[in-house]
């Protein structure tokens, strides 16, 4: 029995009449085996880490150095301790920089986990790694590897750091808690904290985040953490914020989650278009088969073998076929982790067994939801069929199929998301998109079909074909248009949205930011500017505080949880004047000459949307927490900001007088052009407290990241393109025995082969042509609403969209469609006609 | 001992509303180890005939007995276990499958009732109708008449106790066709093995015990 199914479905695949059915079976169940792959990794990368993710068994977070006190606290209780300072910083050497995320740990660090380093830079190899149980000494510096190109220094040189010189002693791989968030933007540079006072790089108002680590039994860790949190709440000191490692392992496992599900449901778009190819082909597949099915009833085999030896057929297929996804998957995954990995931990670890299972669980179940049902009616065939060619048998109808599909489709959706809600939400707007696209397919059709009949000829042929098989021609479109419609989106993204964004700025647009220039240097810099002939657009002081009261009351703890503003530092600063580029929105601007009678309420401007998303009404009262003082102020305006202005812009404002006495800083923006770009060396080597942020080097940062992540959409986007190319060769497949019988008609009635060829080039293109009209009003549609969420501009139409859509669509769907159909036009008429009774 | 039996054997077809007498009251009686020739005029009914006596199809009225069993008694089921077991049928338009050789062609029903050695069996047989060379051919590289001795071969090689062939040498030339008309009588005469054959070929029909003429769905001769 098996063997023998084994011989019929070797002969099968022989004949070329799986291949179609294999190839569809193997790209879905690669899909998700990739994407499911590189998730499963990152996540378990992201767990191993969050165990030791605090390096600590308990973190308290804020924006002041640890009161000492702590360190006594800690040591009666027997627990180790450790300080770090975490901050932002120009690091030079000669007359390169870079601004790097620099971290200060002292010797106790870390006390949990490992540092991980190495002296071969970029080095993937596990032997070259070291771990190492402390920070780096006093005087030396640990580095990302990718510090030393940019800043053309390698392993024993020096950098400079604020007014210290370190030298470069190890590349560091990971730490501990480098933290969910890989780092995008500056490099790693890991520092002893008893080197911070020599550097001066921390001054009042500067921004940096201190954590005080503790470690040791469990139940003396239980007491410090009840003594620490006795102590806070009763100065009412919510500056600090305690974190324990089930904390950080919660919201690492919720980001974590989320980027699995979307990567899953990317996935699974390229899983249900592989499925329509797949009940295409096995649809052609069973057409062929009904010969031999009708010859075995004739012979006496009951329709019970034939169904259990089409059964095993197919439980065969579903095996190697998804052996094979499987491992091409896993190639796939290869290739995409290449494409991403400067954002992913350096080590990944294996990944489980979860992704195989999934991947040859799609394998199995589209094969059920998409073949089987092609095949049903299959047994069931009467042995007359073998005289009568008319009868066919009775195919599940097309309700029946596509509730089957449907429902298979779910339970893999929710299979990959693990949410019901999601999944059917998923399916219905694929459904609902799919419709869409089918409906202007047709309409298009129906306007080819017209414009063929007058236009005659190789037109009128090409269109009526498409015409006839439109249920195809729609389907073929499908795929093609959503891929097209994902590459063009994609390609726009990547290079035209940034550029554009980048030259809507006028030429001298502030292109740089001077942040946190302590009150003092801010003269002296105003100074130097002046002395290069260089304006900037008016300083702005701010001070650094937490939102911790609204109307007498802390925030709802959910609106805590959703608004990142309400647990973290925010900027507040002051204005006589509404300043330039804002506009009221509701309530009155304060006198320029405001002068407070004692008891009179602060006045204060928030930023319109975060007032709506906080849910603040003018008359509220909202208190800050500035460096342990309180103060309270009322909403008086809103306003609502151009941020593409590029000057100084604050979501909070107050009126002048109110903030002065608090620690602060300035801020400024100004164009500086390339030829003056030294001045900045200038700058940070007298100021070396100030940060100069550098929106051009910001823009091609982003531009970077954004390469990156389009090239690993771009390989899916691929998928999906190979997707829609099974469904062309499926449906051609599908229509070969009428192209055959056309095709040999045409040519006994004497047309040549290369009016037939012309008529199969020309319908291929009208198809692809469609295809791509259909994607450019997508991607048009896509891309506004991109647009309008990320860069905050106008729409606008773009018009080589309209160009290239149709003629990249017509081209290449003519030439897949024609090299593959072709072969009905090089047999001889005759032969042809033979094979036909 | 009869073999094969019908008894007022009618097959309707509904053709847009009317109905369509096929085959209308037809008797006959087929002894073990005999052969018979059904002729008559194109459309005369015979093909649908030789569907009912193999039991491929069911007949509007009347019943068929194949040894000793009435297949309008019986289940598909049933009715497949008959045919595995008795019958052996040649088509009028051959039904060789497109993607075996001949060699597969002739071995594959070998192959589905378990048989050892299907493929040697059938190597012989492709050789007794002349095709020993052409045994990895494909039904397309191949003529008509050899398509149709590839369908005699898979036939014989499965050894039927009753042989339904439609035809079989309406595609042969005369010297090929001789040669069939010689390896059925052999079988016939070899195995034993009953013939029931729709023929043109009045050397053919005249070769057999017994001939039936069909007219229009009647039964218009007997001989
Ligand atoms: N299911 C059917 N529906 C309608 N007409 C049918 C059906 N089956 C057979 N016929 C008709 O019945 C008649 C007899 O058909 P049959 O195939 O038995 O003829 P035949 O004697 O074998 O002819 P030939 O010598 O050409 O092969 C034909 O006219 C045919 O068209
Ligand atoms: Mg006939």
């Amino acid at each position: 029995m098996i063997a023998i199914a084994v011989k019929l479905l070797l002969r099968n695949w022989r004949s070329g009449a799986l291949r179609l059915v294999v190839g569809s079976l193997l790209l879905a169940v690669a899909v998700v085996t990739s994407v499911a792959l590189l998730a499963d990794r990152v996540e378990r990368a992201l767990t191993e880490q969050s165990a030791t993710f605090l390096a600590a068994d308990l973190a308290v977070r804020g924006p002041n150095p640890p009161p000492p006190v702590w360190q006594q606290w800690a040591q009666q209780q027997g627990l180790r301790a450790s300080r770090i300072a975490a901050f932002n910083s120009m690091v030079y050497a000669g007359d390169e920089m870079h601004l790097a995320a620099v971290k200060a740990v002292d010797d106790g660090y870390p006390l949990r986990g490992e540092v991980v380093i190495s002296e071969q830079p970029f080095s993937q190899l596990a032997a070259d790694w070291q771990p190492s149980r402390s920070g780096p000494p006093r005087g030396q510096v640990w580095v990302d590897s990718r510090l030393l190109p940019l800043l053309d220094v390698a392993l024993g040189d020096t950098i400079e750091l604020g007014t210290t010189e370190l030298t470069i002693g190890k590349v560091v791989v990971t730490e501990p808690d480098r933290g969910g968030s890989f780092s995008l933007f500056g490099a790693r540079v890991l520092m002893h904290y008893q080197d911070l006072e020599a550097a001066a790089v921390i001054q009042p108002g500067s921004r940096v985040r201190y954590r005080f680590l503790v470690a040791g039994e469990s139940v003396e860790v239980a007491r410090f953490n009840q003594r620490l949190s006795a102590e806070l709440s009763a100065g009412d000191d919510q500056h600090w914020e305690l974190i324990t490692p089930e904390r950080a392992e919660a919201s690492i496992a919720d980001t974590v989650q989320r980027g699995r599900t979307f990567l899953l449901l990317a996935g699974s778009v390229g899983v249900i278009l592989a499925g329509v190819a797949l009940a295409l082909a096995s649809r052609q597949f069973a057409d062929g088969q009904l010969a031999q099915v009708a010859l075995l009833k004739c012979w006496g085999v009951g329709a019970g073998r034939v169904r259990r030896l089409y059964a095993a057929q197919l439980l065969l297929l579903a095996l190697l076929g998804s052996a094979a996804g499987l491992l091409l998957g896993w190639l796939f995954h290869a290739a995409l982790l290449a494409v991403l990995a400067d954002y992913l931990p350096a080590s990944l670890p294996a990944a489980g067994g979860q992704p195989w299972l999934v991947g040859a669980a799609t394998g199995v179940l589209a094969l059920v939801g998409f073949a089987l049902p092609a095949l049903w009616h299959l047994p069931g065939l009467p042995p007359l069929a073998v005289l009568r060619s008319d009868i066919a048998g009775s195919p599940l109808g097309a309700a029946a199929r596509l509730a089957i599909a449907a429902a298979v489709a779910v339970a893999l959706l929710y299979g990959y998301s693990g949410n019901l809600w999601i999944s059917l939400a998923l399916l219905a707007t694929l459904a609902a998109l799919a419709l869409l696209i089918a409906t202007l397919a047709v309409v298009l059709l129906r306007v080819a079909r017209s414009a063929g009949n007058r236009l005659g000829g190789v037109w009128r042929m090409a269109a009526a074909n498409l015409w006839r098989a439109r249920l195809h021609s729609q389907l073929q479109m499908l795929g093609f248009a959503a891929a097209i419609a994902l590459l063009m989106v994609m390609a726009v993204v990547r290079g035209s949205l940034i550029d554009e964004w980048r030259w809507q700025l006028a030429d001298d647009a502030p292109n740089h930011f001077l942040v946190n220039v302590a009150p003092y240097e801010i003269e002296p810099v105003k100074a130097l500017l002046a002395e290069r002939n260089l304006s900037s657009a008016g300083w702005f002081s701010m001070v650094r505080g937490r939102l911790v009261e609204i109307n007498g009351a802390p925030p709802p703890a959910d609106l805590k949880e959703r608004h990142e503003s309400l647990n973290r530092e925010l900027n507040l600063s002051w204005s006589a004047t509404l300043p330039e580029n804002n506009q009221l929105v509701a309530g009155d601007w304060w006198p320029a000459d405001l002068t407070l009678g004692a008891g009179e309420p602060i006045p204060m401007s928030i930023e319109v949307e975060l007032a709506d998303e906080l849910g603040l009404q003018l008359g509220d009262q909202v208190t800050f927490s500035i460096g342990g003082l309180r103060f309270s102020a009322e909403l008086v305006n809103t306003r609502a900001l151009r941020w593409e202005s590029m000057t100084p812009n604050f979501y909070f404002l107050f009126p002048e007088g109110v903030l002065e006495e608090f620690p602060r800083s300035g801020i400024t923006s100004l164009h500086i052009p390339a030829s003056e770009k030294l001045v900045i060396n200038d700058l940070l080597r007298r100021y070396p407290t100030v940060v100069v942020i550098e929106l051009d080097k910001v823009i091609s940062q982003i531009q970077s990241v954004v390469n990156q992540v389009t090239q690993g959409l771009q390989m899916m986007t691929g998928m999906i393109l190979l997707c829609g190319v099974l469904i062309l060769y499926a449906g051609v497949a599908l229509s070969m025995p009428v192209r055959l019988q056309q095709s040999a008609l045409l040519r006994t009635l004497g047309s040549s082969r290369r009016t037939v060829l012309r008529i199969q080039a020309v319908e291929f293109a009208l198809l692809g042509g469609i295809a791509g009209l259909i994607a450019a009003i997508a991607a048009e549609l896509a891309l506004a609403a991109i647009v309008e969420q990320l860069f905050a501009g106008g729409a606008q139409l773009r018009p080589w969209l309209w160009l290239a859509g149709p003629l990249g669509g017509a081209a290449l769907v003519a030439l897949l469609g024609v090299s593959y159909s072709a072969r009905s036009v090089g047999v001889p008429p005759l032969q042809l006609l033979r094979q036909l009774d | 001992m009869t073999i094969l039996q019908a008894e007022q054997l009618t097959k309707q077809v509904a053709v847009g509303g009317d109905q369509l007498r096929i085959l209308d009251g037809v008797d006959l009686a087929v002894e073990r180890g005999a052969s018979l020739a059904i002729v008559g005029a194109s459309g005369s009914g015979k093909s649908t005939l030789l569907g009912l006596l193999a039991g491929l199809d069911q007949p509007s009225a009347g019943r068929v007995l194949l040894a000793g069993a009435d297949l309008s008694g019986c289940d598909e089921e049933q009715r497949a276990a008959l045919r595995e077991r008795y019958v052996g049928f040649v088509f009028q338009s051959f039904q060789l499958l497109p993607s075996l050789t001949a060699l597969e062609n002739v071995a594959l029903p070998l192959e589905l009732r378990g048989q050892r050695n299907a493929e040697r069996d059938a190597a012989e047989f492709l050789g007794r109708v002349g095709l020993g060379e052409r045994l990895s051919h494909y039904p397309r590289q191949l003529s008509g008449g050899e398509q149709q001795r590839v369908a005699l071969a898979r036939a014989f090689a499965c050894r039927p106790e009753v042989l339904f062939a439609d035809e079989p040498t309406g595609n042969l030339d005369t010297v090929t066709g001789r040669a069939v008309d010689e390896l059925l009588f052999e079988l016939n005469q070899e195995q034993g093995t009953t013939l029931v054959l729709v023929t043109h070929e009045q050397g053919l029909a005249a070769r057999c015990s017994a001939q039936l003429t069909l007219e229009a769905g009647r039964v218009v001769a007997t001989r």
